[in-house]
């Protein structure tokens, strides 16, 4: 069997963000599939410790545009559990119900982006369009469209009035009208079934064992969900939802989990904004948080999100370091790619919904001299900027 | 649940006889909602110069200068300071708005803040 290197990155008009993958194709079949990481690296963990706790709140906001709600849950409440402070249930309500709208606009831009990746702009068109309802309840609340800045330690930063909550039900009941469409598209629509079924195949065993995350390993049959099984917020309070599964594993039935999810959100929304609980959104947090050291998740749209804070007694934390679902569902997808075709790359991978720059990583290069440098966030910063000056771009 | 082809046609079929979902920017503008964060606005004549908002700007966009200090008869000193703004690094957090012990800081509802010169980007409030 003669087999070719197939390589795809670090810059290539296919990806949208900077990775390497190198597939090894026999014809038109991946044999096998490799990954490596660390062109996009940004230092956020790094910055983080030369930055105060408020600071770090908007800082790691922006590790990722799409899932920017739930990274500033996260570190929030892991703050709060250092900082021994509790917020208030009204806070809590409004920091979940960010949370849904954030997997709604996310889930029906996933829709979307699937739909584009195996050529039906049609159905791209449609879930985009109706996008735009769940984006402007979420600038409505929050003053953005993107960054909504609406956590903060000790619960969040704005209330709603009735006049938004009875915006955002509209809003709400229209887009719950319209998903059960998209639904039966996705399951009904021969030329999109024809493409998607079938192909990337992750089976139970297999997603378990390589640790995939959110709707992909619910793709394959695992009831695992951080809202249900290490309740957060306001969820350990009886706020009502299923977990969505299916036995399918390709994706389609990750199509069909994350369609069936949206409608799951739909109902948390609407059962927040009628059950919103009296009361204060907030309580006073303190500057300086006490030593110590822990680890905080919640469910993103695209799995578990995972931050660990160590704090040193000072306004600055010691250590952050961020897992961004992405990370965890590289080895399962580098599984599916293999014994796949090579035209079904880009869906399979589109199927994770892929975040390459949330889950950059620095590679450390070890010299087998013993030259290795540590380097501070200043000389890292120097180096950035003398690294463009070389090559005759003006900062 | 049967597979027909074209499902998705007669939705399309509809739209032909819709308006558009997009508007003509910029010619036709949609508005923004009543809390949006556009870019921060300061009265000098609130500030106390405490220098929180400096403290807390995640993007270091923010200076706050004392301008004047004059001494009344009566022996109470009053300070005066200006706030100096770099647009071009403001991530619009808000957080200078909420910090603000006197309220000085407030969000306005401008959006289009794009320029072909950075040094238009730097804005003093004095």
């Amino acid at each position: 069997m003669s087999t070719f290197i197939l390589p795809v990155g670090p810059q290539h008009p296919a990806l949208k963000e900077p990775t390497s993958f190198r597939f090894m194709v026999d014809g038109e079949t991946v044999v096998d599939a490799d990954l490596r990481l660390g062109y996009n690296h940004r230092g956020i963990e790094k910055g983080c410790e030369e930055r105060t706790y408020i600071q770090d709140l908007y800082l790691l906001e922006r590790v990722c545009g799409i899932c920017s709600n739930v990274h500033m849950t996260v570190f929030a409440q892991g703050v709060e559990k250092l900082m021994g402070i509790e917020p208030p249930k009204r806070g809590l309500f409004i920091r979940c119900l960010m949370g849904e709208l954030e997997r709604v606009h996310s889930h029906l831009l996933w829709l979307g982006v699937a739909g584009h990746e195996v050529g039906f702009d049609t159905f791209f068109m449609y879930t985009w369009r109706d996008r735009e309802i769940v984006e402007d309840i979420l600038e409505m609340i929050s003053g953005n469209r993107v960054n909504y800045g609406m956590q903060t330690f000790g619960g969040v930063r704005r209330d709603l009035d009735e006049m938004q909550i009875k915006k955002a039900l509209d809003g709400i009941a229209a887009l719950k009208a319209r998903t059960p469409y998209y639904l039966n598209i996705g399951a009904s629509e021969p030329t999109l079934v024809a493409r998607i079924a079938g192909v990337g195949v992750l089976p139970k065993a297999k997603a378990l064992e390589l640790n995939a995350a959110g709707p992909t390993t619910r793709a394959s049959g695992v009831d695992f969900d951080v809202r249900k099984d290490d309740p957060y917020a306001g969820f350990g309070e009886h706020i009502p939802f299923n977990i969505v599964t299916d036995e399918g594993g390709d994706v389609l039935a990750r199509v069909v989990v994350r369609a069936k999810e949206l409608m799951e959100s739909y109902n948390i929304c609407e059962y927040i904004l009628k059950n919103l609980p009296a009361g204060d959104i907030r309580v006073k947090a303190p500057r300086k948080v006490p030593e110590g050291e822990v680890v905080s998740r919640a469910e993103a749209q695209r799995g578990e999100c995972i931050h660990y804070i160590r704090s040193n007694g000072t306004d600055k934390p010691d250590r952050v370091k961020v897992r961004a679902p992405t990370l965890a569902n590289w080895p399962a997808t580098l599984y599916m790619l293999r014994g796949g075709y090579v035209a079904d790359i880009p869906i399979v991978m589109a199927a994770i919904d892929p975040c390459l720059s949330c889950t950059d990583r620095m590679a450390i290069i070890t010299d087998p001299k013993g030259n290795e440098k540590v380097w501070n966030w200043e000389t890292l910063r120097q180096y950035g900027i003398d690294f463009y000056r070389k090559r005759g771009i003006k900062l | 649940m049967s597979l027909r082809l074209g499902a998705m046609l007669p939705e399309v079929l509809k739209h032909l006889f819709k308006k558009p979902a997009t508007v003509q920017y910029p010619f036709e503008k949609i508005g923004v909602p009543k809390g949006f964060r556009g870019r921060p606005v300061m009265d000098p004549n609130l500030c106390i110069g405490c220098q929180m908002c400096v403290k807390d700007c995640p993007s270091e966009a923010l200076e706050i200068h004392k301008e004047s200090e004059a001494t009344d008869e009566a022996g109470k000193v009053s300070k005066k300071f200006s706030m100096t703004f770099y647009l071009d690094r403001c991530s619009h957090c808000a957080q200078c708005a909420e910090i603000c012990p006197k309220k000085a800081i407030h969000m306005n509802s401008e959006f289009e803040d794009a320029a072909f010169d950075r040094g238009a980007l730097k804005i003093v409030y004095k």
